[in-house]
């Protein structure tokens, strides 16, 4: 599970829905945007900011016109909505990110979680 | 057909160009500008033709961009980017409107729009180009986001980012600079536990940090030590106050 490499986004992340969003990874689902267009595609990624990248996009435009895109970005600020697929659990979803969170912060940090777990006496 | 008149001349950026994609027709509005440079840099996109002349716009401005490999919707494959921000066209436009539609520009909500193409003479260069510009779209985050609290109390949050405004504080001390940074405290919990090294007898195999059937021998007297890390310097334990 990929967490994003900045402490700022990973705290924006923890604290807000777009930790939900993150968790669509790999999911087919439909972005509503701003401009009343849709794009239906595969998640790639979403940031903190909630920067949406998509994959195998069928995009309908705000007259109605389908295209499709191999590749797609659409930008925090113009994503009206984010549709959750009906097979996505969204509380799991959303545990797992935290979790996914909570690993690189006290695992992968150089100074926390040294009270988590037993230490072995040796390195 | 008129001139562009947004077209201005302009040095070609030297910084923080992610990606460079010579050779690159940019369409706008179903009108070809021409053939030229693609610039993606982390502080605006900029196209120059090849006789110097060319524009920019800025990420903020920028709804979306993608690649496209659809020929049926557009005969070759290219970069689109939408832009909110009006630029003077002709009047064709790439799709016939209905009669009603007309008013698009003026209806409440919507904003302009402006429908970029960037047409590149190398095609499998398209990845590259749609990933620099996903990397330089993530640096400009909207300023306008009423969401977005950065207020955050976060221990994470604030343990690294007051670490970061320190400056110079590096992550690890040599012994030498180590010392020197330890507070009385530190210093007697060093001189106490390098008392107690001294005693064990087993001490070089814990410096080596390899813990062998004797060394586990040696700690069965009961007395179970949860010692700091023998390396020198990293004293997480101690409240260094800078």
């Amino acid at each position: 599970m990929e967490v994003s490499h900045s402490v700022k986004e990973r705290t924006i992340a923890e604290n807000s829905l777009v930790i939900l969003l993150q968790g669509l990874r790999g999911h087919v689902t439909t972005v509503d945007l701003r401009d009343e267009s849709t794009a239906t595609g595969r998640v790639t990624n979403v940031d903190a900011f909630m920067n949406v990248r998509l994959a195998e996009v069928t995009f309908t435009d705000r007259q109605g016109m389908v295209s499709h895109l191999d590749e797609l970005f659409v930008t925090g600020r113009n994503v009206r909505y984010v549709h959750i697929p009906d097979e996505v659990d969204i509380r799991a979803t959303i545990e797992q990110q935290l979790q996914a969170i909570h690993r690189v912060r006290y695992f992968g940090g150089r100074d926390k979680g040294r009270k988590e777990f037993p230490r072995a006496k040796h390195k | 057909g008129g001139a562009m008149s947004f077209l201005k001349r302009f040095p070609p950026p030297a910084e923080g160009v992610r990606h460079q994609q010579p050779d690159t027709e940019a369409v706008l509005a179903g009108r070809s500008l021409g053939a030229g440079t693609l610039y993606i840099a982390e502080s605006r996109l900029s196209w120059l033709e090849n006789s110097g002349v060319g524009f920019s716009l800025d990420y903020p401005t920028i709804s979306l961009h993608a690649v496209s490999r659809d020929l049926s919707a557009y005969p070759w494959e290219h970069l689109y980017v939408m832009v909110n921000a009006k630029f003077e066209e002709e009047e064709a436009k790439e799709a016939p409107m209905a009669e009603g539609e007309e008013e698009e520009d003026s209806d409440d909500d919507v904003e302009p729009i402006a429908e970029f193409r960037f047409v590149p003479s190398d095609k499998s260069a398209l990845e590259a180009m749609f990933s620099a510009m996903c990397e330089c779209q993530a640096l400009h985050p909207d300023p306008d986001d009423e969401d977005s609290d950065n207020d955050y109390e976060g221990d994470e949050y604030d343990v690294e980012a007051r670490e970061l405004e320190q400056g110079d504080i590096p992550s690890f001390y040599t012994y030498e600079e180590g010392l020197s940074h330890l507070t009385a405290e530190g210093q007697a919990t060093l001189e106490r536990l390098e008392g107690m090294l001294a005693q064990s007898v087993s001490s070089q195999y814990n410096m080596a940090g390899v813990r062998t059937e004797d060394s586990i021998r040696e700690f069965e007297d009961g007395m179970e030590v949860d010692m700091a890390p023998v390396v020198a310097g990293q004293f997480e334990d101690a409240e260094v106050d800078h």
